[in-house]
């Protein structure tokens, strides 16, 4: 699903489905949240310093507060005209925020080494069926990263001095 | 005569155009100057770091002087928190908790400063090209296309400004040329607008009476292990090895760090008094690969900015050190 967001950010999806991830992306807290977050890149790879908090904000606003454009369809069988009109205001929408995209928008000039790389270089098939759930590892990422994370310090803190 | 005057500039003109074009040329020159100018430039920007489905922006600002590096970073999302940094020695400002955590760099890649390893070292294990030449923030930047020879590292693509050779951007892509980590400058000063002042600590005042937690520094010590990687993937080498002492671990965890001068993988081993997995297990977090393995009463965890393949290799070849050494 987030690919898809991220394809109807970029308007490359077809107005059936253009009309469907909009319908999944409004039903949906942590998608919207993508949303949120594809657009705070999107700023931020066109050079505006991000607005933390505030432009998103609106953005969202403004998806709640036009309804006939992007909330979810109602209707059990709607109408394939109604999906092309809520599709097509969807990409007059995104055009206007203008995505950029994490694609590799930034290399396609000349011919690509990797573009044509042999499959060899596919990574090995992973024949691990277990995931480790990342929050299992998060005291190592934290290690490994050495990034100033303050949640290291919420535990320690709410101890006797010396308990580290 | 007149004509032959008038061709003489242009001659000259064109005489020049390979001397001039030579240093540009050379890929692995261009590495070395993204190596050397993130250290001894001086600059001042504004870093978004997108990583799996996240985003967060810092403000960096970075001087050269008295031979070392100065450096403090700000994070502007989530929790206040600065690290100021002199060379490898990073104080760590947390004033939610009141505390001054110093550490020393080992594993932590601060964009611009990616390229580790030297330029021969790096292109023994990636195929290293020029790329287009491209306009960002508005500067003229050189593209640096690094293509990994094996399916055990990432492909890189570094963004170098032409003047000065600073990165702008840095991107790891995956194996279908996908983007799975990716810094760029939003905003950047480059040269002698930016001052000393700067690099003061927000906190530099207020953090006198805080709490200073040396653990980290001290962790970072070098010291013997008992463990070995038996066949980490080529070019990758063992280049810090440490006990650390975390929070929520009552005994000292190992710690080894390998490195192919772009990539670095965490191993770290810990004693389990009763094994919490049975089986291997991974997963992947953009750039980052995981890969969790139970190994008698030890739990061996491997974290890099590496394919899972290559974190599996590392963590499925961790054997005790021989007694005799």
């Amino acid at each position: 699903m987030t690919q898809e967001l991220s394809s109807l950010m970029d308007g490359e999806l077809g107005a059936d489905e253009a009309g469907r991830v909009i319908g999944t992306c409004c039903g949906n807290e942590q998608l919207k949240q993508k949303w949120q977050e594809y657009h705070l890149i999107g700023e931020a790879l066109r050079g505006e310093r991000p607005r933390l908090g505030g432009s998103t904000g609106r953005i969202m606003d403004a998806i709640s507060r036009e309804p006939t454009v992007l909330a979810p369809m109602r209707r059990a069988t709607p109408s394939p005209g109604r999906i092309a009109l809520a599709a097509a205001a969807s990409v007059a929408t995104v055009a206007v925020v203008g995505w950029i995209g994490m694609q590799d928008s930034a290399t396609p000039a000349g011919p690509s080494v990797a573009k044509s790389a042999p499959a060899a270089l596919e990574a090995a098939p992973v024949a691990v069926a277990n995931v480790v759930p990342l929050n299992n590892v998060n005291e190592y990422m934290v290690v490994h990263r050495q990034l100033p994370n303050a949640q290291f310090y919420r535990p320690v803190a709410n101890q006797a001095a010396g308990g580290r | 005569m007149r004509r032959l005057a008038a061709a003489l500039p242009v001659a000259a003109l064109l005489a020049c155009l390979p001397a001039a074009a030579a240093p540009g040329a050379d890929p692995l020159h261009w590495l070395q100057r993204a190596a050397d100018s993130a250290r001894t430039n001086t600059y001042a920007g504004t870093v978004v770091h997108m990583s799996g489905d996240r985003a967060s922006t810092s403000r960096i600002t970075h001087l050269f002087y008295g031979g070392a590096e100065h450096e403090k970073i700000e994070a502007l999302d989530g929790d206040r928190r600065e690290i100021v940094r002199h060379n490898e020695e990073m104080q760590c400002f947390f004033p939610d908790a009141k505390t001054v955590r110093l550490d020393r760099r080992v594993t932590a890649r601060f964009f611009p400063s990616l390229v580790g390893g030297t330029p021969q070292a790096i292109a023994e294990h990636y195929h290293v090209k020029l790329g287009a030449v491209e306009r960002v923030l508005g500067q003229d930047c050189q593209w640096i296309h690094l293509d990994p020879r094996d399916a055990l590292r990432f492909a890189q693509r570094l963004c170098a400004e032409i003047g000065s050779g600073l990165l702008m951007r840095a991107k790891t892509l995956g194996a279908r040329q996908q983007v799975l980590e990716h810094f760029t400058f939003t905003e950047l000063r480059l040269g002698p607008q930016v001052s000393r002042s700067e690099l003061k600590s927000t906190f530099h005042a207020q953090s006198k009476d805080w709490r200073r937690d040396n653990q980290a520094a001290g962790d970072t010590r070098q010291a013997a292990t008992g463990w070995q990687v038996a066949n980490p993937p080529p070019g990758f080498r063992l280049v810090s090895e440490m006990q650390r002492t975390l929070p929520s671990r009552a005994q000292p965890v190992s710690h080894l760090v390998f490195s192919d001068g772009l990539a670095t993988m965490s191993v770290f081993i810990e004693s389990m008094s009763s094994p919490v997995r049975t089986g291997e297990a991974t997963n992947e977090d953009g750039a980052l690969s995981v890969f969790v393995r139970p190994m008698g009463e030890n739990m061996v965890t491997v974290l890099g900015e590496v394919p899972p393949a290559a974190a599996q290799q590392v963590g499925r070849s961790v054997t005790r050190q021989p007694a005799a050494r």
